[in-house]
Parts: structure tokens; C-alpha cells; sequence
């Protein structure tokens, strides 16, 4: 069971995040640091997913990474590009779709458990 | 860089091979990792990054994470391979048994190419063209998806299917009894066989009547064949009771694909027995090269069938480990 439910919240993850990241980066962000907010929101992530995913949308135009070398530590920064913006818009209108329905259907359901 | 860095980066570079964007791949993985390493454990030593990098995952997982998740061959055409294969191989084997009964060579080049040879050489040659069958249509589909066309690939209703090929069902107790049914006569077969070599020397006679014994074939080529014979039977009475005693469903498949190994050898070794001073019962002679070639078609044909069997066993063991 815990294995089935593993695999549930994989795929369910894999599409969450990323309009978590689209919504995330907003504001300019680097991966650790992603990490880190995904942390502070109690969302654990895997990180070996989190650059494959970056470098995907990257690909795709949605977000425009920068290597910032001024630091002792070269870090790759991310932001959001506006064909990026507008898909991100568009997912989180799906997003609530969906969120209604579920609302809605649980909530029938209790009404109909109820006696 | 500090060596099990630079080794654990060096691993994933080697599975990302041929990327052009590997360098900044692994530049952002060693930024990750560096940083981790220091914002959650203090000074970088290679204790600290060793905790991060097996956080962080082994090499290979890491690697497949960059790459698209494309299958080789699309599963719609996956159920394809194997009737596929299995139709090419039976055009195949058709013209291995004219090239072996006539003969002859058959070449169509790039397409086919049979050259002349013996019977035991068609026996052993015939794995090996079912795995370059397989490989063939393996590689034509695998351009299809490539492709990324809207192909509908006809589906002929006969050949070989592995997807259609139930494993042995434990809970099925009927089933059980009777492969255990089964394995008692093929027990009982060979130890009448053994019995009968024991005594006689020989497991082929002209009529069952003991007292006044006429065997089939000459001393030294009966005494051959018969063991090749009890030998066969034997194996295929141990891989019954394997399959029905053994736990585990991988053993039995190993074993079955030795007991089809064994089998395709001991036909090969029949099929090299010479004709001429075989039989100790007189035979006519013009009878003679018919009675030969039947018994031939009739090796070629069960070995066809081991052949076959043992090609999708090792494919089936294949796959397990494949998913393991």
C-alpha cells in the first residue's frame, strides 16, 4: 500500500511542481534556495528532481536561468520569462478548477454519508 | 575539488555521455552540493558532502533524471515485437529446412542470408536467428517511434505472443496435479526406459515380446541413441518437478531454458547420426531416404519448438532482471 502510495504522489508531484516553481520564481531564485522554501512550506521535495525539472522549462522558455560568478561560489539563478507567466497564470486557473470539483465532490459525498 | 565530489560527479558526467549541456549540468550539481554542505554542516569536509551526496542520490538515478523519459519503442507497438519476430522466424526456419534438405544456400541480400550447412548446425543456428529476427524487428520498430508518424501496423492473429503466455499459477491446484500427473509418467517412462537399457542395452525394439528380443537398431548406434534418448526424458522429468516443487518462478525458468539448451544438443547429436548401418531390421533400400528425411523434418520441427520455448524464457528472464 505504501509503495502504491508512493507512486500516486510521484505522479501528482511531478505536475505540482512545477507550477510551484513557475509560481516561485517570481522573484529571482537559485536551486538550493528553492529548496529551502520548498522546506520552510513543509513540501519535500526529491533535489535530483528539481534541476532536471529547471533545466526543462528552461528549455521550453518558460524561465531564463542566469549564472551569477561574483560570489565565491558560482550559483545558477532562475526567473520567470512572460510566455512563462502566462502558462503559470493559465495552470493555476486549472489548478483552481480542479480544486472546486474535488471541494464539490467530497462535499456531496459527506452530505450523502450524513444521515 | 574533494575527491568523492569530483568521483561522484565523474560518475554521472559517464552516464550522461554525449550531452553537450553535461558541463553545466554537473557545474550546478557541485554548486548544490558544495552549499548544502556548508549551510547545513559547518566547514565542507568529505564526511559532510558524503551525508549530502547520498541525499542526493546514486549516479545513474541522477543521470536519468536529465534524460527524456522517450521509450525505444512505443507501447503500442511493443505487443508487436514479439509476433513480429516470431512470424520473420518462421519464414526463416522454413528456409533453413529447404537449405538443409536441398542443400542449398538462400541469399537476398541485406535481407536473408541461409548459407549451406549440416542438420546439427541448423539446430544450433536456429536460436541465433530468432535473436537476429528479434533484433531486426526490434530496430524496425524502434525507427517507427522514432518517427513519431501515425503508423497502424497490421496484427496478424497467429505467431508467438510472450504477453499471452501465462506463467505457472501455484494457487491452481488442478493445474498442479496434473503437471504432477504428468511428471510421474514421464518418471515412469524413464525408469521403464533405463530399465529396459540395463538390460537390453538398447530402449528401441521390433516387438515388445522380451522373450524372443529383436531390437530396432544395430548395438553400438542403439546404445548411442538410446542414452541421447533417456537423457532427454530425464531432463524433462526433473524440470516438471521443478516447476511444480520450486518457490521461486525464476528458478523454474532457468531451469526450463537449461532442459531446452540440453534438448536443442542431444537433437543436434540424433541428427548427426549417420543413416547407413542404423537399423538391425531390414529396410528396403529405396524406403530408406524417405524414412530419413521424415525423421529429420520431424527433429527439425520439435527442435523448432525448443527453440522457440527457449528464446522467450531467456527474453522472459531477460525482462525480470531488465525490471529488477
Amino acid at each position: 500500500m505504501d509503495n502504491e502510495l508512493g507512486s500516486f504522489e510521484t505522479e501528482m508531484k511531478r505536475g505540482f511542481l512545477q507550477l510551484l516553481v513557475l509560481v516561485l520564481l517570481e522573484k529571482e531564485a537559485y536551486g538550493y534556495a528553492m529548496v529551502r522554501a520548498f522546506r520552510d512550506l513543509r513540501y519535500e521535495i526529491e533535489e535530483n528532481t528539481l534541476y532536471p525539472l529547471l533545466r526543462r522549462l528552461e528549455k521550453r522558455a518558460l524561465i531564463q536561468g542566469k549564472w551569477d560568478v561574483s560570489e565565491e561560489r558560482p550559483r545558477k539563478f532562475y526567473a520567470i520569462t512572460s510566455e512563462g507567466k502566462k502558462l503559470r497564470d493559465e495552470l493555476v486557473g486549472i489548478w483552481n478548477h480542479q480544486d472546486n470539483i474535488l471541494k464539490q465532490v467530497l462535499k456531496e459525498k459527506k452530505h450523502a454519508q450524513e444521515p | 575539488m574533494p575527491k568523492n565530489l569530483e568521483n561522484y560527479l565523474e560518475e554521472i558526467s559517464h552516464f550522461l555521455s554525449g550531452r553537450e549541456e553535461r558541463h553545466e549540468i554537473l557545474s550546478e550539481i557541485r554548486s548544490h552540493i558544495m552549499e548544502k554542505a556548508e549551510q547545513e554542516g559547518g566547514p565542507v569536509t568529505e564526511a559532510s558532502l558524503e551525508k549530502v551526496i547520498s541525499a542526493y542520490g546514486q549516479p545513474r538515478r541522477v543521470a536519468e533524471k536529465y534524460l527524456e523519459n522517450r521509450p525505444v519503442i512505443a507501447p503500442v507497438f511493443q505487443r508487436h515485437l514479439f509476433r513480429y519476430a516470431s512470424c520473420l522466424f518462421a519464414i526463416h526456419f522454413a528456409f533453413t529446412v529447404f537449405a538443409v534438405a536441398f542443400k542449398e544456400s538462400f541469399i537476398s541480400f541485406p535481407f536473408l542470408f541461409i548459407p549451406r550447412m549440416g542438420i546439427f548446425d541448423a539446430v544450433m543456428y536456429l536460436p541465433m536467428a530468432f535473436l537476429a529476427d528479434f533484433g531486426v524487428v526490434a530496430l524496425i520498430l524502434y525507427f517507427i517511434t522514432r518517427s513519431g508518424k501515425e503508423i497502424k501496423l497490421p496484427w496478424p492473429k497467429f505467431a508467438l505472443d510472450l504477453n499471452e503466455m501465462k506463467a505457472f499459477d501455484k494457487k491452481n491446484l488442478a493445474a498442479k496435479a496434473a503437471t504432477l500427473f504428468g511428471g510421474g509418467v514421464m518418471l515412469a517412462l524413464t525408469a521403464v526406459a533405463i530399465w529396459l537399457f540395463v538390460k537390453f542395452h538398447t530402449i528401441f525394439f521390433v516387438s515388445f515380446n522380451f522373450e524372443k528380443f529383436r531390437p530396432l537398431l544395430l548395438p553400438e548406434p542403439g546404445r548411442r541413441i538410446s542414452l541421447i534418448v533417456i537423457a532427454m526424458l530425464a531432463a524433462q522429468t526433473i524440470a516438471i518437478f521443478v516447476s511444480v516443487f520450486a518457490r521461486s518462478r525464476r528458478m523454474v525458468c532457468w531451469v526450463d531454458a537449461a532442459t531446452d539448451a540440453l534438448g536443442l544438443v542431444l537433437i543436434g547429436m540424433l541428427l548427426r547420426q549417420p543413416a547407413a548401418g542404423l537399423f538391425a531390421v531390414h529396410i528396403a533400400p529405396a524406403s530408406m531416404p524417405m524414412i530419413w528425411f521424415a525423421l529429420t523434418i520431424g527433429l527439425l520441427v520439435v527442435a523448432l519448438m525448443i527453440a522457440i520455448d527457449l528464446v522467450a524464457k531467456l527474453v522472459r528472464l531477460g525482462r525480470k532482471s531488465l525490471k529488477k
